[in-house]
């Protein structure tokens, strides 16, 4: 039996939320609280290395048969190999090699970015609601020192002003990759919907009540009618349908991190 | 048709390069020296306008991304399958990959450049080297030479990559002291990823990677070695970068 823990439906959760309904695979949603750190002290769970170094940050995580998976993107592309019913990638070598392109650039380029956006819109404005002195204790117990820096920050919410730039510069980046795709078919890769568009479209989804200046209809008139045209699958409703804040879209964990590069 | 533009067996070049080897798939090896900035050079930049190495040109496609090119070579040609039939090994060989990739490498990388790319090529001609930064395509690349030949890497951010090696380290011996191969059961594309990454970690730090402290990591960087795809495709080295390598024979 297939379990999923999760947050809400938004960036890393979404994916595997959507690839499962895509697939029609039964499966346990078991909701799990990021927000209250509920995620750092899951029984049987907490201490897998995979887990511990979950290169999101904080993401879902899939398990099957004893194996507890993390990483949004290798958990989808896990359920397109176990379960090849409804194949969410193209047949040939080309096409899959181009899903793993876009992966890179996404959980490099893209997902830090909104991460860093979202965490500063809402995620810092709602932990400053809650206890610090808890989120202290929870951010001690953290076993990473990233994981630690990443909450901190939203905490904190000391992301300068450099970052926010760097972020919006990446996402303006990674939307002209996407409308330059778009430029040749209706799906990013090859002709049909696949594991590519549901890794775009979890970070892009809530990018458009981020940096609507970015993200709208003149600037990017193919990235927004391929969004609507996402969000109008039966999966992706009923993955939505997931939320338990009503507000899927303004749910953000610290993320993965930024290119130690520059 | 199939050619392979690399630099050293080392790092992302070296991935392809072992993974072609292990399929048996015969390329043209086309050997572009990073030091001399070859890879900038307008006859590659028609090929690959990014100016990054690995790439790989079959029958016309022109592939990037060192891991993405050794799942494709995996994907595309016949020969021994370098990923595991197992789903949830297969898994586990992408988390690796991208642990190797995103975390270990780059803290890896940003020693490396710092004591030796950057010497390397510090001593040329200031306005020459200058001129070699300007005409790299992409932003990120141009500001890692910058670092490299300028030497802005800070202290901080030098002690933050040796703190991530030191983890990295530590998470690679674990996991090997729990599984035969990085994935499992058997030898896979993570085995090729982390052999490139990590050959020369018990030489540049012998004081984390050792004998006695990562026994694991030793006998599986030998068990690779003695492979003869891995003495295939150290032996199209060309400095003595790649020659470091036979100290895993003994």
């Amino acid at each position: 039996m297939l379990e999923l823990y999760h947050w809400e439906p938004n960036t890393f959760s979404l994916k595997p939320l959507i690839a499962l309904n895509e697939k029609g695979l039964e499966f346990t949603s078991r909701y799990v609280d990021f927000l209250a750190f509920e995620q750092y002290g899951l029984a049987g769970l907490k201490d897998v290395m995979e887990v511990q170094h979950n290169p999101e940050g904080d993401g879902p995580v899939l398990v099957d048969r004893g194996t507890a998976m993390t990483e949004s993107f290798f958990i989808s592309l896990y359920l397109d190999e176990a379960f090849p019913e409804v194949p969410l990638r193209p047949a040939d070598a080309e096409g899959r090699w181009g899903i793993l392109v876009w992966a890179r650039f996404c959980n490099e380029v893209l997902a830090p970015a909104v991460s860093t956006l979202g965490a500063h819109k809402y995620l810092a404005p709602a932990l400053k609601s809650r206890d610090r002195r808890a989120a202290e204790a929870a951010l001690a117990k953290m076993p990473t020192q990233e994981q630690r820096d990443g909450w901190t920050a939203a905490l904190n919410d000391s992301y300068s002003n450099e970052l926010i730039e760097d972020s919006r510069r990446k996402l303006t980046l990674s939307v002209k990759k996407v409308e330059d795709a778009l430029a040749n078919g209706e799906w990013l890769v090859g002709h049909a919907y696949s594991l590519a568009d549901i890794d775009l479209f979890a970070l892009l989804h809530p990018a458009e009540g981020l940096a609507p200046d970015i993200l709208n209809a003149t600037a990017a008139p193919r990235t927004m009618a391929w969004l609507k045209r996402i969000r109008a699958r039966p999966a992706v409703k009923a993955a939505l349908a997931a939320s338990k804040t009503g507000r899927p879209e303004q749910c953000f964990t610290p993320g993965p991190e930024h290119s130690r590069w520059g | 048709m199939l050619t392979l533009y690399h630099w050293e067996p080392n790092a992302n070049s070296g991935k392809p390069m072992l993974t072609l080897k292990e399929k048996g798939v015969a390329f043209e090896s086309h050997y572009l020296d990073l030091l001399n900035f070859d890879q900038h050079n307008p006859e590659y930049l028609k090929i690959n306008p990014n100016g990054t190495i690995p790439a790989l040109v079959h029958d016309g496609l022109m592939l990037t991304e060192s891991t993405a090119i050794m799942e494709y070579v995996d994907e595309a040609f016949p020969g021994p399958s370098l990923r595991p039939a197992n789903p949830e090994e297969r898994w586990r060989m992408r988390w690796w990959m991208r642990f190797f990739d995103q975390y270990f490498a780059p803290s890896l990388s940003m020693i490396g450049w710092s004591v030796f790319v950057g010497p390397s090529v510090r001593a040329r001609d200031p306005e020459e080297l200058k001129a070699a930064i300007d005409r790299i395509p992409l932003k990120e690349r141009r500001i890692a030479w910058s670092k490299a030949i300028y030497n802005t890497f800070s202290k901080e951010e030098l002690a933050e990559s040796g703190r991530r090696v030191a983890v990295g380290t530590k998470c690679l011996e674990e996991a090997l002291s729990r599984r035969p191969w990085v994935a499992g059961s058997t030898y896979s594309l993570a085995d090729i990823n982390g052999f490139n990454l990590g050959y020369a970690i018990p030489l540049s730090r012998p004081d984390l990677c050792n004998d006695e402290k990562t026994p694991h990591i030793m006998a599986w960087l030998r068990k690779i070695y003695a492979r003869p795809a891995a003495k295939a495709t150290w032996a199209l080295g060309r400095t003595q970068m790649a020659d470091r390598v036979t100290y895993l024979a003994s």
